[in-house]
């Protein structure tokens, strides 16, 4: 589980690159901590991210998009896909897949995991556009 | 101990063994009867007398009794008459009345390792506690071989039983099928030596960080004998945390070669090796679908055909070289200082990493053949390498974030964006995403 030190670490990197409006962290002292991310693509529409802490670093953690996300055919992105990024849904929210556990390490920073989700919507968005999978735009993370 | 006790031969079933600690024991408790428990294998005529439960049971199981002198009614299924110089009598029930028996003894803890002595004094390991976490293929096997070399004290970490697709390579056998493997290893450990403390903990480590730091801190060394990251992470942060030793180990693919790595207290630790392109996570060996499905070795979107194919178990006798350089790391850590037969190995086993190849395949394709291989690297020979402290390690040295491909990452994104810029909608509808 995240210690105040690796917060401290992160926060730092955080706030190196964005506003600390950007970001939260909650729970923090519970056996469930995570951290809340607001994001804006390109096109103006806001997403927020959770990234649960609860064996972090340890292990990739799950991630989700506050909402349950919909494909541009209209399934709900609620299950495991591998053209789509997506794993099993928690929350009602859809978790995305970021990093493989092969390529794991505990220094990967949470600020890197943000970018990668960053990524992920962006695609989401060029996926609503053209209906192509995502898998087209995004190689798999290894 | 000096007991009139003979051995008897062939014919003269069933062949009794009496618990030589038990007899002092009962010397010493000054009572002069108290009922013990007799353990039998059905069918092959052979009992063993305790006066105390053995927490591993086998067959059958009856009543002794332990006393000065037998009394004339049979009152049990045996009686050990034990005079005041410590020797023993043993008496049979049947029809009704006692008959006399030869009986040999179960040895007593310092004759145990006897056989061992003057490599390994039995003494100094018998105080030492090895925590071990991962009872699979290496883990069961690292277990028996230490009990053997006379390690005394084991704490064993699982929450797996013992199931049919992990039982060829394991050291378990059919007729333990549904065990929880803490329960059978420590019955195997045991076997070997009887006075062995063994705690066994049947839970999932990851979830229980306060037990796996008092559990680190009792233990002189730790070996983590698991398939997954997670369990090495947390281990390797405890480990540096409480300052103290412990050794990794794996297969690759199929087997076709392993490596070691042990953590000393100040030196390079588990996370530091990850950061180096020595350490190749991507080629573990998967040998357990479940397990690689729980953290994500085996992506939850792979089909179960798909999964059957990375599945790929390697040769018992391909792992064995592993688990006996784990063994034999563990007995140089834990004799160190001490006078001991193998102390001369600490001048050798002086690397952290160390590798191992079964087979000229995959990632030592390009190894040299055995035959007129000289120098050059070869199957089945230890290579040792020095991992040094990585400074940054977030672990045990200053402490910095992997920002390292933040830069390719965004670049990406960029290009993301630009072709999402530029990338009209086909569909003016855009109520798909709610
Ligand atoms: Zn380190």
């Amino acid at each position: 589980m995240i210690d105040s030190t690796r917060q401290q670490m992160e926060t730092q990197v955080l706030n190196h690159y964005l506003p600390a409006t950007a970001y939260r962290f909650m729970d923090i002292g519970t056996s469930q901590p995570y951290l809340m991310m607001g994001m804006l693509t390109n096109s103006g529409k806001t997403y927020t991210i959770r990234i649960d802490l609860a064996h972090f670093p340890e292990s990739v953690p799950e991630v989700y998009v506050t909402k349950m996300l919909y494909t541009k055919q209209g399934t709900a992105m609620d299950s495991p896909s591998a053209s789509m990024h997506t794993l099993s849904s928690k929350y009602g929210f859809t978790r995305i897949c970021h990093y493989g556990s092969n390529s794991w390490s505990p220094r990967v920073s949470l600020y890197k995991i943000f970018i990668k989700c960053r990524l992920w919507v962006e695609i989401y968005e060029l996926h609503l556009k053209t209906g192509r999978p995502m898998d087209y735009y995004l190689n798999h993370q290894s | 101990m000096d007991t009139s006790l003979h051995a008897p031969d062939a014919a003269e079933l069933p062949i009794v063994y009496i618990d030589g600690e038990d007899l002092r024991r009962f010397l010493a408790s000054g009572v002069t009867e108290q009922t013990g428990y007799s353990y039998s294998w059905e069918g092959e005529g052979v009992t063993h007398l305790h006066l105390h439960p053995l927490r591993h049971a086998f067959g059958s199981t009856g009543s002794v009794l332990f006393c000065r002198q037998a009394p004339a009614e049979v009152v049990a299924d045996y009686a050990v008459e034990v005079a005041a110089d410590g020797t023993a009598r043993l008496l049979i029930a049947a029809d009704d009345s006692w008959h006399e028996h030869p009986a040999m003894l179960i040895p007593a803890q310092s004759e145990l390792f006897s056989r061992s002595k003057g490599i390994l004094e039995v003494g100094a390991l018998a105080g030492k506690r090895v925590m071990i976490v991962g009872l699979g293929s290496f883990g069961s096997q690292i277990a028996i071989e230490l009990a053997k070399a006379g390690v005394g004290s084991f704490a064993l970490m699982d929450f797996d039983r013992v199931e049919l697709h992990n039982l060829m390579r394991h050291t378990c056998v059919a007729n333990e099928l549904g065990r929880l493997k803490t329960d059978a290893i420590a019955d195997a450990i045991l076997g070997k030596n009887p006075y062995a403390e063994v705690d066994r903990y049947p839970v999932n480590i990851n979830r229980h960080p306060d037990l796996m730091l008092s559990e680190v801190e009792r233990a002189d060394i730790v070996i983590c004998a698991t398939d997954n990251n997670e369990s090495r992470f947390n281990l390797s942060r405890t480990l540096v945390e409480a300052g103290k030793p412990g050794i990794f180990g794996r297969a690759v693919t199929r087997a076709e070669g392993g490596d070691v790595f042990i953590y000393r207290p100040g030196e390079a630790c588990y996370s530091c090796l990850i950061g180096t392109g020595m350490f190749r996570q991507g080629e573990e060996e998967i040998t357990d679908e479940a397990s690689a499905r729980r953290d994500g070795r085996i992506a939850s979107y792979m089909s179960a055909a798909d999964a059957d194919a990375v599945v790929q178990v390697g040769l018992s006798a391909d792992i064995e070289p592993i688990c006996n350089m784990m063994v034999k790391l563990t007995l140089v850590e834990l004799s160190r200082g001490l006078d001991t037969g193998i102390a001369s190995l600490e001048d050798e086993l002086v690397y952290n990493y160390y590798i191992w190849a079964n087979r000229r395949e995959r990632r030592h394709a390009n190894w040299s053949a055995m035959p007129n291989a000289g120098a050059k690297p070869t199957i089945m020979r230890w290579y040792g390498a020095h991992i040094a402290t990585d400074p940054s390690c977030t672990i045990c040295g200053m402490g910095s974030l992997d920002l390292g491909a933040v830069d390719e990452d965004m670049a990406l994104l960029q290009e993301i964006q630009a072709l999402n810029a530029s990338t009209l909608d086909d569909n003016t509808d855009d109520s798909t995403e709610q």
